[in-house]
């Protein structure tokens, strides 16, 4: 650099400048690649939006130091885990998104209980998981679905024709009735 | 704690080697300890503080550069300014709540010698009587109040 500033018109000319370039090329290539905040060289490089270079370790620690303040430590810009690109180098053999590596966690971090449906059977996302959401999801007929018909011990239905069939038959023309009346007795109270 | 002693192991290598103007890192001081420096300021020619020589002190936590130094100015010469109190507290927002880890010593050095440059008239903060009464040791401690831009 000092050089090409003293003689500019030698700058010009193609002798001069790989001799110069080649002065420091390790400390220039070294420095390039350097995470922003632990200076070494980048491992598991992830870069923001705006462009600055990351360990992602080193990263995942600032984002976990001010979690409701996320800010690129460079420019200050917004940045989050999924606001960062990973590099894959040609070299590289790793090909794991590094956000997915988390770095030896803070104390007090737990990771999720492995759910492999044992312990709550009808809770997890597994097969048992429809009769969950239906229930949440039109949340009075659900309950009542739920409660009419789930784990239901009735009998299938008397043949037609036999004398348990006619038996039911006038159960349930005597309860419509019951309930024709109840619904008569509510209009007129 | 060793990322924290690798990188400032890494910015001590840096300065020594390249060292910004006015700049002074008192390496003898910290070969004992990493955790704690004595950096020398001078002030920057053609400002209010040309030719004074000032001292810092930084103290940096095992959580360094996630949380930022403990720094002050020490020794002799405290500089009078607005947002410097006698005790060599300063008053400067990127040493709380606006620090980056993307910060270093020498980034804090020059910010520092830029906020005394800006200063137009010698004069310490408005509360320095009571403030040096009543703080912490460590500034980090005081709830800071960023209320002046203009210095």
């Amino acid at each position: 650099m000092s050089s090409t500033t003293q003689t500019p018109e030698g700058a010009e000319g193609g002798c001069d400048v790989p001799p110069n370039k080649s002065e420091t090329p390790e400390n220039e290539d070294s420095t390039f690649y350097e995470c922003n905040i632990c200076l070494d060289t980048a491992k598991d490089a992830v870069v923001s939006m705006c462009g600055h270079l990351f360990c992602w370790p080193c990263l995942h620690q600032w984002l976990e130091t001010r979690p409701n303040r996320k800010l690129c430590p460079v420019c200050k810009a917004g940045i989050d885990k999924d606001k960062v690109i990973p590099i894959y180098g040609r070299g590289s053999t790793d090909k794991t998104d590094p956000r997915e590596k988390l770095p030896p966690r803070p104390p007090g971090q737990r990771a999720e209980p492995e759910n492999n449906g044992g312990a709550f059977p009808g809770f997890g996302l597994g097969d048992g998981g429809f009769q969950m959401s239906f229930g949440i999801g039109a949340f009075p007929f659900g309950i009542f679905a739920s409660a009419f018909n789930f784990n239901d011990g009735r009998p299938a239905p008397a043949a037609p024709g036999s004398p348990h069939h006619t038996e039911e038959q006038f159960l349930s023309k005597v309860f419509l009735w019951v309930a024709v009346l109840f619904m008569f007795w509510l209009l007129i109270a | 704690m060793a990322s924290m002693e690798k990188r400032l192991q890494k910015e001590l290598t840096a300065l020594m080697k390249d060292p910004p103007t006015g700049v002074k890192v008192d390496a003898e001081s910290i070969y004992k300890n990493l955790s704690e420096w004595i950096v020398d300021l001078d002030g920057a020619p053609g400002t209010l503080y040309a030719g004074e020589s000032l001292q810092l002190l930084f103290k940096f936590g095992s959580r360094y550069p996630f949380d930022s130094p403990q720094v002050m100015f020490v020794g002799p010469n405290i500089p009078v300014h607005p947002h410097v109190y006698s005790n060599g507290h300063i008053c400067l927002s990127i040493l709380t709540e606006d620090w980056s880890p993307a910060l270093s010593v020498q980034a804090v050095c020059l910010s520092i010698v830029s906020m005394l440059s800006s200063c137009t008239e010698k004069k310490r903060p408005p509360d320095n009587a009571f403030y040096i009464k009543t703080c912490s040791k460590n500034p980090k401690k005081t709830r800071w109040w960023y209320h002046d831009d203009n210095v």
